[in-house]
Protein backbone atom coordinates (compact mmCIF):
# COMPACT_ATOMS: atom_id res chain seq x y z
CA UNK A 1 0.00 0.00 0.00
CA UNK A 2 1.27 3.41 -0.63
CA UNK A 3 2.42 5.24 2.09
CA UNK A 4 1.43 9.19 0.46
CA UNK A 5 -2.68 8.75 -0.28
CA UNK A 6 -3.46 12.54 -0.91
CA UNK A 7 -0.46 14.24 -2.77
CA UNK A 8 -1.98 18.08 -3.09
CA UNK A 9 0.33 20.15 -5.73
CA UNK A 10 0.16 23.53 -6.95
CA UNK A 11 -3.77 23.91 -6.29
CA UNK A 12 -5.53 26.41 -7.19
CA UNK A 13 -9.38 26.75 -7.89
CA UNK A 14 -11.01 29.58 -9.02
CA UNK A 15 -15.15 30.20 -8.70
CA UNK A 16 -16.25 32.11 -12.10
CA UNK A 17 -18.80 34.51 -11.79
CA UNK A 18 -19.88 36.99 -14.38
CA UNK A 19 -19.65 40.48 -13.04
CA UNK A 20 -23.46 41.64 -13.29
CA UNK A 21 -24.22 38.31 -13.07
CA UNK A 22 -27.32 37.66 -14.62
CA UNK A 23 -29.09 34.89 -13.04
CA UNK A 24 -31.72 34.35 -15.96
CA UNK A 25 -30.88 34.05 -19.64
CA UNK A 26 -32.51 36.59 -20.32
CA UNK A 27 -30.79 39.48 -18.70
CA UNK A 28 -27.73 37.85 -19.82
CA UNK A 29 -28.93 37.92 -23.45
CA UNK A 30 -29.07 41.50 -22.97
CA UNK A 31 -26.12 42.27 -20.92
CA UNK A 32 -24.39 40.46 -24.23
CA UNK A 33 -25.75 43.08 -26.78
CA UNK A 34 -24.54 45.40 -24.36
CA UNK A 35 -21.52 43.90 -24.32
CA UNK A 36 -20.97 44.09 -20.41
CA UNK A 37 -20.42 40.58 -19.28
CA UNK A 38 -17.07 40.28 -18.12
CA UNK A 39 -15.98 36.59 -16.41
CA UNK A 40 -14.16 37.16 -13.28
CA UNK A 41 -12.62 34.37 -11.70
CA UNK A 42 -12.66 34.43 -7.70
CA UNK A 43 -9.79 32.81 -6.69
CA UNK A 44 -10.97 30.49 -3.58
CA UNK A 45 -7.73 28.66 -2.88
CA UNK A 46 -4.14 29.75 -4.23
CA UNK A 47 -1.07 27.35 -4.89
CA UNK A 48 -2.21 24.86 -2.21
CA UNK A 49 0.71 22.10 -1.67
CA UNK A 50 0.67 19.10 0.70
CA UNK A 51 0.56 15.36 1.13
CA UNK A 52 -1.24 13.51 3.72
CA UNK A 53 0.58 10.62 5.11
CA UNK A 54 -0.85 7.09 5.71
CA UNK A 55 -2.69 7.24 9.45
CA UNK A 56 -1.49 11.33 9.84
CA UNK A 57 -4.53 13.12 10.86
CA UNK A 58 -4.05 16.36 8.65
CA UNK A 59 -5.80 19.07 9.97
CA UNK A 60 -7.11 22.44 8.27
CA UNK A 61 -7.58 25.40 9.94
CA UNK A 62 -8.41 29.25 9.48
CA UNK A 63 -11.19 31.83 9.55
CA UNK A 64 -14.31 31.47 7.77
CA UNK A 65 -14.60 31.87 4.09
CA UNK A 66 -10.74 30.96 3.74
CA UNK A 67 -11.33 28.46 1.49
CA UNK A 68 -11.51 25.11 4.02
CA UNK A 69 -14.60 23.32 2.65
CA UNK A 70 -13.46 24.40 -0.95
CA UNK A 71 -9.83 22.95 -0.35
CA UNK A 72 -11.72 19.63 1.13
CA UNK A 73 -13.76 19.43 -1.88
CA UNK A 74 -10.90 19.45 -4.70
CA UNK A 75 -9.13 16.31 -2.59
CA UNK A 76 -12.78 14.57 -2.41
CA UNK A 77 -12.86 15.25 -6.41
CA UNK A 78 -16.03 17.35 -6.12
CA UNK A 79 -14.51 20.27 -7.94
CA UNK A 80 -12.20 19.93 -10.67
CA UNK A 81 -9.03 21.85 -9.59
CA UNK A 82 -8.64 24.93 -11.83
CA UNK A 83 -4.43 25.13 -11.80
CA UNK A 84 -2.01 21.95 -10.17
CA UNK A 85 -3.36 18.75 -9.79
CA UNK A 86 -4.39 16.49 -7.16
CA UNK A 87 -3.76 12.51 -6.48
CA UNK A 88 -6.01 9.94 -4.47
CA UNK A 89 -4.85 6.65 -3.90
CA UNK A 90 -7.21 4.44 -2.69
CA UNK A 91 -10.86 4.85 -1.48
CA UNK A 92 -12.47 8.03 -0.23
CA UNK A 93 -15.10 8.69 2.17
CA UNK A 94 -16.05 11.99 1.79
CA UNK A 95 -18.07 13.16 5.39
CA UNK A 96 -19.39 16.63 4.26
CA UNK A 97 -22.79 17.81 5.22
CA UNK A 98 -23.79 13.99 6.36
CA UNK A 99 -27.00 13.03 4.47
CA UNK A 100 -27.43 15.79 2.30
CA UNK A 101 -28.37 12.83 -0.32
CA UNK A 102 -31.05 11.35 1.24
CA UNK A 103 -34.60 11.63 0.33
CA UNK A 104 -37.18 12.52 2.44
CA UNK A 105 -40.13 10.23 0.97
CA UNK A 106 -37.78 7.33 1.23
CA UNK A 107 -37.28 4.81 4.04
CA UNK A 108 -34.84 4.87 5.94
CA UNK A 109 -33.80 1.22 4.53
CA UNK A 110 -33.96 2.45 0.74
CA UNK A 111 -31.83 5.84 1.57
CA UNK A 112 -29.29 3.51 3.17
CA UNK A 113 -28.94 1.99 -0.12
CA UNK A 114 -28.78 5.04 -2.11
CA UNK A 115 -26.63 6.99 -0.02
CA UNK A 116 -24.11 4.11 0.18
CA UNK A 117 -24.30 3.92 -3.62
CA UNK A 118 -24.07 7.65 -4.16
CA UNK A 119 -20.71 7.30 -1.91
CA UNK A 120 -19.55 4.73 -5.18
CA UNK A 121 -20.33 1.14 -3.08
CA UNK A 122 -22.50 -1.62 -5.06
CA UNK A 123 -26.35 -1.48 -4.24
CA UNK A 124 -25.91 -5.07 -3.53
CA UNK A 125 -23.18 -4.79 -0.78
CA UNK A 126 -25.40 -2.09 0.50
CA UNK A 127 -28.53 -4.08 0.95
CA UNK A 128 -26.25 -6.56 3.16
CA UNK A 129 -24.84 -4.03 4.87
CA UNK A 130 -27.99 -2.03 5.99
CA UNK A 131 -28.89 -4.09 8.97
CA UNK A 132 -25.52 -3.57 10.53
CA UNK A 133 -25.83 0.69 9.45
CA UNK A 134 -29.11 0.74 10.72
CA UNK A 135 -28.39 -1.53 13.97
CA UNK A 136 -24.82 0.69 14.50
CA UNK A 137 -27.02 4.36 14.18
CA UNK A 138 -29.45 2.95 16.72
CA UNK A 139 -32.24 3.37 14.49
CA UNK A 140 -33.09 -0.44 13.46
CA UNK A 141 -36.83 0.29 14.48
CA UNK A 142 -37.38 3.19 12.10
CA UNK A 143 -35.80 1.75 9.14
CA UNK A 144 -39.44 1.42 7.28
CA UNK A 145 -40.18 4.76 7.67
CA UNK A 146 -39.50 7.93 5.68
CA UNK A 147 -37.04 9.79 6.50
CA UNK A 148 -38.81 13.10 6.43
CA UNK A 149 -40.31 12.08 9.96
CA UNK A 150 -36.77 12.08 11.07
CA UNK A 151 -35.27 14.33 13.91
CA UNK A 152 -32.06 16.26 12.62
CA UNK A 153 -29.80 14.22 15.04
CA UNK A 154 -31.34 10.77 14.06
CA UNK A 155 -30.55 11.89 10.36
CA UNK A 156 -26.59 12.94 11.28
CA UNK A 157 -26.30 9.72 13.00
CA UNK A 158 -27.52 7.69 9.98
CA UNK A 159 -24.99 9.62 7.53
CA UNK A 160 -21.91 8.85 9.69
CA UNK A 161 -23.63 5.60 10.18
CA UNK A 162 -23.45 5.02 6.29
CA UNK A 163 -20.20 6.98 5.79
CA UNK A 164 -18.20 5.61 8.42
CA UNK A 165 -19.24 2.09 7.10
CA UNK A 166 -16.58 1.16 4.98
CA UNK A 167 -12.64 1.06 5.92
CA UNK A 168 -11.70 3.84 3.50
CA UNK A 169 -7.71 4.80 2.62
CA UNK A 170 -8.71 8.21 2.91
CA UNK A 171 -11.48 9.89 5.20
CA UNK A 172 -11.68 13.73 4.55
CA UNK A 173 -13.80 14.79 7.68
CA UNK A 174 -16.04 18.41 7.46
CA UNK A 175 -17.46 19.53 11.01
CA UNK A 176 -18.78 16.54 11.47
CA UNK A 177 -17.23 15.72 14.99
CA UNK A 178 -20.22 17.04 17.06
CA UNK A 179 -22.97 14.91 15.56
CA UNK A 180 -25.85 13.48 17.57
CA UNK A 181 -26.41 13.58 21.40
CA UNK A 182 -23.41 13.09 24.32
CA UNK A 183 -23.50 9.41 23.85
CA UNK A 184 -23.47 8.79 19.90
CA UNK A 185 -20.07 11.96 19.86
CA UNK A 186 -17.90 9.19 22.20
CA UNK A 187 -18.94 6.14 19.72
CA UNK A 188 -18.35 8.34 16.43
CA UNK A 189 -15.03 9.52 18.29
CA UNK A 190 -14.09 6.15 18.95
CA UNK A 191 -15.12 5.11 15.24
CA UNK A 192 -12.91 7.47 13.58
CA UNK A 193 -10.34 6.85 16.11
CA UNK A 194 -10.16 2.92 15.44
CA UNK A 195 -9.92 3.78 11.03
CA UNK A 196 -7.01 6.58 12.26
CA UNK A 197 -5.15 3.79 13.61
CA UNK A 198 -6.02 1.47 11.10
CA UNK A 199 -3.80 3.65 8.50
CA UNK A 200 -6.66 5.66 6.96
CA UNK A 201 -5.38 9.13 6.18
CA UNK A 202 -7.43 11.33 7.75
CA UNK A 203 -8.15 15.30 6.13
CA UNK A 204 -10.19 17.09 9.01
CA UNK A 205 -11.86 20.34 8.85
CA UNK A 206 -13.12 22.20 11.99
CA UNK A 207 -12.61 25.07 14.19
CA UNK A 208 -12.39 23.51 17.51
CA UNK A 209 -9.29 24.29 18.20
CA UNK A 210 -9.05 21.93 21.22
CA UNK A 211 -9.99 18.60 18.82
CA UNK A 212 -7.04 19.86 16.32
CA UNK A 213 -4.64 19.81 19.41
CA UNK A 214 -5.69 16.36 20.50
CA UNK A 215 -6.36 14.68 17.43
CA UNK A 216 -4.13 16.44 14.31
CA UNK A 217 -0.54 15.01 13.51
CA UNK A 218 -0.08 18.22 11.36
CA UNK A 219 -2.25 21.58 10.68
CA UNK A 220 -2.07 23.81 7.62
CA UNK A 221 -3.12 27.20 8.06
CA UNK A 222 -5.15 28.46 5.09
CA UNK A 223 -5.90 32.39 4.81
CA UNK A 224 -7.62 34.13 2.41
CA UNK A 225 -7.10 30.95 -0.01
CA UNK A 226 -3.50 30.81 0.79
CA UNK A 227 -1.25 28.40 3.27
CA UNK A 228 0.18 31.05 5.96
CA UNK A 229 1.52 27.55 7.23
CA UNK A 230 2.08 24.10 7.61
CA UNK A 231 3.21 22.52 10.73
CA UNK A 232 3.06 20.66 14.58
CA UNK A 233 -0.14 21.31 15.82
CA UNK A 234 1.33 23.16 19.39
CA UNK A 235 3.19 26.03 16.95
CA UNK A 236 0.21 26.19 14.01
CA UNK A 237 -2.63 26.52 16.63
CA UNK A 238 -1.18 29.10 18.50
CA UNK A 239 0.64 31.57 16.06
CA UNK A 240 -3.32 31.28 14.78
CA UNK A 241 -4.54 32.25 17.75
CA UNK A 242 -2.41 34.55 18.53
CA UNK A 243 -3.82 36.41 15.14
CA UNK A 244 -6.96 36.16 15.79
CA UNK A 245 -6.41 37.78 18.97
CA UNK B 1 -16.39 -0.77 -3.48
CA UNK B 2 -15.75 1.26 -6.54
CA UNK B 3 -13.49 -0.54 -8.64
CA UNK B 4 -11.19 3.00 -9.88
CA UNK B 5 -9.89 4.01 -6.44
CA UNK B 6 -7.48 5.90 -7.87
CA UNK B 7 -8.09 9.74 -8.96
CA UNK B 8 -5.98 11.49 -11.07
CA UNK B 9 -7.16 15.33 -11.52
CA UNK B 10 -4.80 15.78 -14.17
CA UNK B 11 -6.21 12.99 -16.59
CA UNK B 12 -7.36 14.05 -19.29
CA UNK B 13 -11.18 13.73 -19.79
CA UNK B 14 -12.35 12.88 -23.35
CA UNK B 15 -15.76 13.84 -24.49
CA UNK B 16 -18.01 11.16 -25.35
CA UNK B 17 -16.08 8.03 -23.98
CA UNK B 18 -15.39 9.49 -20.31
CA UNK B 19 -19.48 10.32 -19.96
CA UNK B 20 -20.39 7.10 -21.77
CA UNK B 21 -17.99 4.81 -19.65
CA UNK B 22 -19.52 6.58 -16.35
CA UNK B 23 -23.02 5.59 -17.82
CA UNK B 24 -21.65 2.17 -17.75
CA UNK B 25 -19.69 1.95 -14.23
CA UNK B 26 -22.24 3.54 -12.55
CA UNK B 27 -25.54 1.55 -14.16
CA UNK B 28 -26.15 0.29 -9.95
CA UNK B 29 -26.99 3.76 -9.44
CA UNK B 30 -28.90 4.31 -11.98
CA UNK B 31 -30.83 1.24 -11.62
CA UNK B 32 -31.53 2.97 -8.43
CA UNK B 33 -32.08 6.34 -9.59
CA UNK B 34 -34.86 5.48 -11.90
CA UNK B 35 -36.71 3.75 -9.27
CA UNK B 36 -36.59 6.47 -7.40
CA UNK B 37 -38.25 8.95 -9.73
CA UNK B 38 -40.59 6.47 -10.56
CA UNK B 39 -41.97 5.71 -7.04
CA UNK B 40 -41.34 9.17 -5.14
CA UNK B 41 -43.36 11.26 -7.23
CA UNK B 42 -46.39 9.31 -6.18
CA UNK B 43 -45.41 8.11 -2.78
CA UNK B 44 -48.02 9.97 -1.44
CA UNK B 45 -50.63 9.13 -3.07
CA UNK B 46 -53.85 7.10 -3.38
CA UNK B 47 -53.05 5.61 -6.93
CA UNK B 48 -49.60 5.29 -6.33
CA UNK B 49 -47.09 4.64 -9.61
CA UNK B 50 -50.87 3.42 -11.54
CA UNK B 51 -50.59 7.03 -12.04
CA UNK B 52 -47.80 6.35 -14.76
CA UNK B 53 -50.40 4.50 -16.49
CA UNK B 54 -53.72 6.77 -15.97
CA UNK B 55 -51.98 10.04 -16.96
CA UNK B 56 -51.24 8.91 -20.86
CA UNK B 57 -55.37 7.26 -21.00
CA UNK B 58 -56.81 10.54 -19.12
CA UNK B 59 -54.40 12.93 -21.73
CA UNK B 60 -55.79 10.64 -24.12
CA UNK B 61 -58.99 10.56 -23.33
CA UNK B 62 -59.48 14.88 -22.71
CA UNK B 63 -57.95 15.11 -26.60
CA UNK B 64 -60.08 12.34 -27.91
CA UNK B 65 -63.75 14.17 -26.66
CA UNK B 66 -62.69 17.07 -27.77
CA UNK B 67 -60.83 16.61 -31.40
CA UNK B 68 -62.67 13.07 -31.59
CA UNK B 69 -66.37 14.09 -30.52
CA UNK B 70 -66.74 18.22 -30.59
CA UNK B 71 -65.09 18.43 -33.85
CA UNK B 72 -66.57 15.89 -35.20
CA UNK B 73 -65.07 13.88 -38.44
CA UNK B 74 -62.81 17.19 -38.83
CA UNK B 75 -59.58 15.16 -37.05
CA UNK B 76 -60.81 11.68 -38.31
CA UNK B 77 -57.87 9.51 -39.27
CA UNK B 78 -58.32 7.53 -42.23
CA UNK B 79 -57.78 4.05 -42.01
CA UNK B 80 -57.16 3.23 -38.41
CA UNK B 81 -59.25 4.18 -35.47
CA UNK B 82 -58.76 7.78 -33.95
CA UNK B 83 -57.89 6.16 -30.45
CA UNK B 84 -55.10 4.63 -31.24
CA UNK B 85 -53.66 7.35 -33.17
CA UNK B 86 -54.04 9.29 -30.29
CA UNK B 87 -52.71 7.39 -28.14
CA UNK B 88 -49.96 6.02 -29.66
CA UNK B 89 -48.82 9.78 -30.14
CA UNK B 90 -49.51 10.91 -26.41
CA UNK B 91 -47.33 7.99 -25.42
CA UNK B 92 -44.30 8.88 -27.50
CA UNK B 93 -45.11 12.64 -27.41
CA UNK B 94 -45.34 12.62 -23.38
CA UNK B 95 -41.61 10.47 -22.97
CA UNK B 96 -40.28 13.45 -24.86
CA UNK B 97 -42.00 16.55 -23.24
CA UNK B 98 -41.50 15.13 -19.69
CA UNK B 99 -38.31 13.84 -20.56
CA UNK B 100 -36.63 17.38 -21.78
CA UNK B 101 -38.22 18.65 -18.71
CA UNK B 102 -37.07 16.36 -16.23
CA UNK B 103 -33.77 15.93 -17.26
CA UNK B 104 -32.88 19.68 -18.26
CA UNK B 105 -33.79 20.27 -14.76
CA UNK B 106 -31.65 17.16 -13.02
CA UNK B 107 -28.39 18.39 -12.40
CA UNK B 108 -29.93 21.68 -11.09
CA UNK B 109 -32.20 18.92 -8.79
CA UNK B 110 -29.30 17.19 -7.93
CA UNK B 111 -26.96 19.84 -6.30
CA UNK B 112 -27.52 19.38 -3.00
CA UNK B 113 -25.65 15.99 -3.64
CA UNK B 114 -23.19 16.87 -6.45
CA UNK B 115 -21.76 19.81 -4.28
CA UNK B 116 -21.26 17.53 -1.83
CA UNK B 117 -19.97 14.00 -3.06
CA UNK B 118 -18.19 13.00 -6.51
CA UNK B 119 -20.66 11.22 -8.42
CA UNK B 120 -20.99 12.12 -12.45
CA UNK B 121 -23.71 14.88 -13.17
CA UNK B 122 -24.49 13.10 -16.07
CA UNK B 123 -25.51 10.26 -14.74
CA UNK B 124 -28.82 12.13 -13.15
CA UNK B 125 -29.76 13.25 -16.45
CA UNK B 126 -30.16 9.93 -18.14
CA UNK B 127 -31.48 8.75 -15.22
CA UNK B 128 -34.72 10.76 -16.01
CA UNK B 129 -34.24 10.10 -19.60
CA UNK B 130 -34.40 6.59 -18.48
CA UNK B 131 -37.56 6.87 -16.48
CA UNK B 132 -39.38 9.09 -18.99
CA UNK B 133 -38.81 5.88 -21.20
CA UNK B 134 -40.00 3.32 -18.84
CA UNK B 135 -43.54 4.92 -18.63
CA UNK B 136 -43.69 4.40 -22.04
CA UNK B 137 -42.99 1.26 -21.89
CA UNK B 138 -45.59 1.17 -19.28
CA UNK B 139 -47.78 3.23 -21.61
CA UNK B 140 -47.63 0.35 -23.82
CA UNK B 141 -50.16 -2.35 -22.66
CA UNK B 142 -53.07 -0.06 -22.47
CA UNK B 143 -52.07 0.79 -26.28
CA UNK B 144 -51.81 -3.30 -27.10
CA UNK B 145 -55.24 -3.67 -24.61
CA UNK B 146 -56.95 -1.31 -27.59
CA UNK B 147 -55.20 -2.60 -29.92
CA UNK B 148 -57.04 -6.50 -29.11
CA UNK B 149 -60.10 -5.19 -28.01
CA UNK B 150 -60.56 -2.57 -31.29
CA UNK B 151 -60.05 -5.84 -34.08
CA UNK B 152 -56.71 -4.25 -34.89
CA UNK B 153 -54.37 -6.48 -33.74
CA UNK B 154 -51.11 -6.86 -32.51
CA UNK B 155 -48.95 -7.03 -35.77
CA UNK B 156 -45.38 -8.42 -35.92
CA UNK B 157 -43.50 -5.12 -36.31
CA UNK B 158 -44.39 -4.29 -32.57
CA UNK B 159 -41.17 -5.92 -32.02
CA UNK B 160 -39.28 -2.96 -33.67
CA UNK B 161 -40.37 -0.76 -30.83
CA UNK B 162 -37.65 -0.42 -29.34
CA UNK B 163 -36.31 1.29 -32.34
CA UNK B 164 -38.34 4.74 -32.06
CA UNK B 165 -37.90 4.00 -28.33
CA UNK B 166 -34.48 3.63 -28.10
CA UNK B 167 -33.93 6.98 -30.20
CA UNK B 168 -36.00 8.86 -28.26
CA UNK B 169 -34.23 7.97 -25.05
CA UNK B 170 -30.84 9.08 -27.13
CA UNK B 171 -32.63 12.69 -28.09
CA UNK B 172 -34.47 13.27 -24.66
CA UNK B 173 -30.73 12.44 -23.03
CA UNK B 174 -28.80 14.79 -25.57
CA UNK B 175 -30.88 18.19 -25.48
CA UNK B 176 -31.67 17.29 -22.43
CA UNK B 177 -28.51 17.58 -21.08
CA UNK B 178 -27.76 20.33 -23.46
CA UNK B 179 -30.63 22.10 -21.41
CA UNK B 180 -29.23 20.50 -17.94
CA UNK B 181 -25.54 22.46 -18.65
CA UNK B 182 -27.15 25.54 -19.37
CA UNK B 183 -29.84 25.90 -16.69
CA UNK B 184 -26.79 25.58 -14.38
CA UNK B 185 -26.41 29.33 -15.63
CA UNK B 186 -29.40 30.56 -15.82
CA UNK B 187 -32.51 29.23 -14.21
CA UNK B 188 -35.21 30.54 -16.73
CA UNK B 189 -33.49 28.07 -19.63
CA UNK B 190 -35.92 25.44 -17.83
CA UNK B 191 -38.95 28.24 -18.51
CA UNK B 192 -37.75 28.79 -21.98
CA UNK B 193 -37.37 24.78 -22.26
CA UNK B 194 -40.92 24.36 -21.01
CA UNK B 195 -42.83 26.74 -23.80
CA UNK B 196 -40.53 25.50 -26.71
CA UNK B 197 -41.37 21.71 -25.54
CA UNK B 198 -45.02 22.79 -25.76
CA UNK B 199 -44.98 24.41 -29.53
CA UNK B 200 -42.75 21.37 -30.55
CA UNK B 201 -45.56 19.18 -29.00
CA UNK B 202 -48.11 21.00 -31.13
CA UNK B 203 -46.08 21.39 -34.29
CA UNK B 204 -46.20 17.61 -34.42
CA UNK B 205 -49.16 15.47 -35.62
CA UNK B 206 -50.45 13.98 -32.08
CA UNK B 207 -53.66 14.50 -31.94
CA UNK B 208 -54.09 16.25 -35.71
CA UNK B 209 -53.92 13.62 -38.93
CA UNK B 210 -50.87 15.07 -41.05
CA UNK B 211 -53.32 15.38 -43.96
CA UNK B 212 -54.53 18.65 -42.10
CA UNK B 213 -51.57 20.46 -42.25
CA UNK B 214 -52.75 20.91 -46.75
CA UNK B 215 -49.90 23.28 -47.94
CA UNK B 216 -47.37 23.34 -44.94
CA UNK B 217 -47.40 19.46 -44.91
CA UNK B 218 -43.19 19.27 -46.41
CA UNK B 219 -42.61 21.72 -43.54
CA UNK B 220 -44.31 19.26 -40.31
CA UNK B 221 -42.08 16.15 -41.71
CA UNK B 222 -39.01 18.63 -42.09
CA UNK B 223 -39.64 18.42 -38.24
CA UNK B 224 -37.36 15.33 -36.93
CA UNK B 225 -40.03 14.32 -34.22
CA UNK B 226 -42.79 13.80 -36.59
CA UNK B 227 -40.33 10.91 -37.98
CA UNK B 228 -40.13 9.34 -34.37
CA UNK B 229 -43.87 9.38 -34.19
CA UNK B 230 -44.64 8.07 -37.30
CA UNK B 231 -42.18 5.29 -37.39
CA UNK B 232 -43.77 4.50 -33.73
CA UNK B 233 -47.35 4.48 -34.79
CA UNK B 234 -46.29 2.07 -38.17
CA UNK B 235 -44.54 -0.68 -35.75
CA UNK B 236 -47.01 -0.58 -32.83
CA UNK B 237 -50.07 -0.91 -34.51
CA UNK B 238 -50.00 -0.11 -38.90
CA UNK B 239 -48.00 -3.08 -39.32
CA UNK B 240 -45.97 -1.42 -41.37
CA UNK B 241 -42.57 -1.68 -42.22
CA UNK B 242 -41.58 2.90 -42.04
CA UNK B 243 -39.75 4.45 -45.30
CA UNK B 244 -36.59 4.13 -45.19
CA UNK B 245 -36.16 8.28 -45.03
CA UNK B 246 -37.96 8.54 -41.57
CA UNK B 247 -35.81 5.45 -40.09
CA UNK B 248 -32.95 7.63 -42.00
CA UNK B 249 -33.93 10.66 -39.75
CA UNK B 250 -34.37 8.84 -36.17
CA UNK B 251 -31.21 7.42 -36.43
CA UNK B 252 -28.87 10.44 -37.72
CA UNK B 253 -31.14 13.14 -35.24
CA UNK B 254 -31.15 11.09 -32.05
CA UNK B 255 -27.37 10.57 -32.53
CA UNK B 256 -26.06 13.62 -33.49
CA UNK B 257 -28.44 15.21 -30.73
CA UNK B 258 -26.70 13.02 -28.26
CA UNK B 259 -23.40 13.96 -29.33
CA UNK B 260 -23.85 17.30 -29.08
CA UNK B 261 -25.47 17.60 -25.71
CA UNK B 262 -22.84 14.75 -24.68
CA UNK B 263 -19.81 16.89 -26.07
CA UNK B 264 -21.03 20.77 -24.48
CA UNK B 265 -21.64 18.74 -21.30
CA UNK B 266 -17.95 17.58 -21.43
CA UNK B 267 -16.73 21.46 -22.67
CA UNK B 268 -18.45 22.84 -19.44
CA UNK B 269 -18.04 20.12 -17.37
CA UNK B 270 -15.40 21.80 -15.05
CA UNK B 271 -17.38 24.81 -13.72
CA UNK B 272 -20.35 22.62 -13.53
CA UNK B 273 -20.39 22.15 -10.19
CA UNK B 274 -18.53 24.93 -8.97
CA UNK B 275 -21.46 27.06 -10.60
CA UNK B 276 -24.08 25.20 -9.03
Amino acid sequence: MNEVPVQVADVSLAYRLARNRAGTFKEFAIQMLRRQVTIEKLWAVQHASFEVKRGEVFALIGPNGAGKTTLMKVVARVLPPTDGRVIVRGSLAPMISLGAGFNPELTGYENIVLYGTLLGRDPRDMRESAARIADWAGLTDFMDVPVRSYSSGMLARLGFSIASDIDPDVLVVDEVLAVGDEAFQHKSFDRMMAMMNSGTAVLLVTHQLDKVLEMADRVLWLDKGRVRMIGEPEEVVGLYRESVG
Amino acid sequence: MRTNTYYDSAQTRRPLLTEFANFWSYRGLLRLLVTRDLTVRYKRSILGVWWTLLNPLLTTAVLWLIFGKLFGDRFATEGEPYVLYLLAGVLLMTFFSQGMLSTGAAITNASGILSKVYVPAEVFSLSTAVAAGVNLVIGLVPLVIIQVTSGVGVPWTVALVPIPALAMLALVTGLGLLVASAAVYFYDILDITRVLVQLVYYLTPVFWPISIAGRFEPWVKASPLFSYVDVFRDVAYRGVIPPLWELAMIVVSSMLFLALGVWVFSKGWKNLVGSL
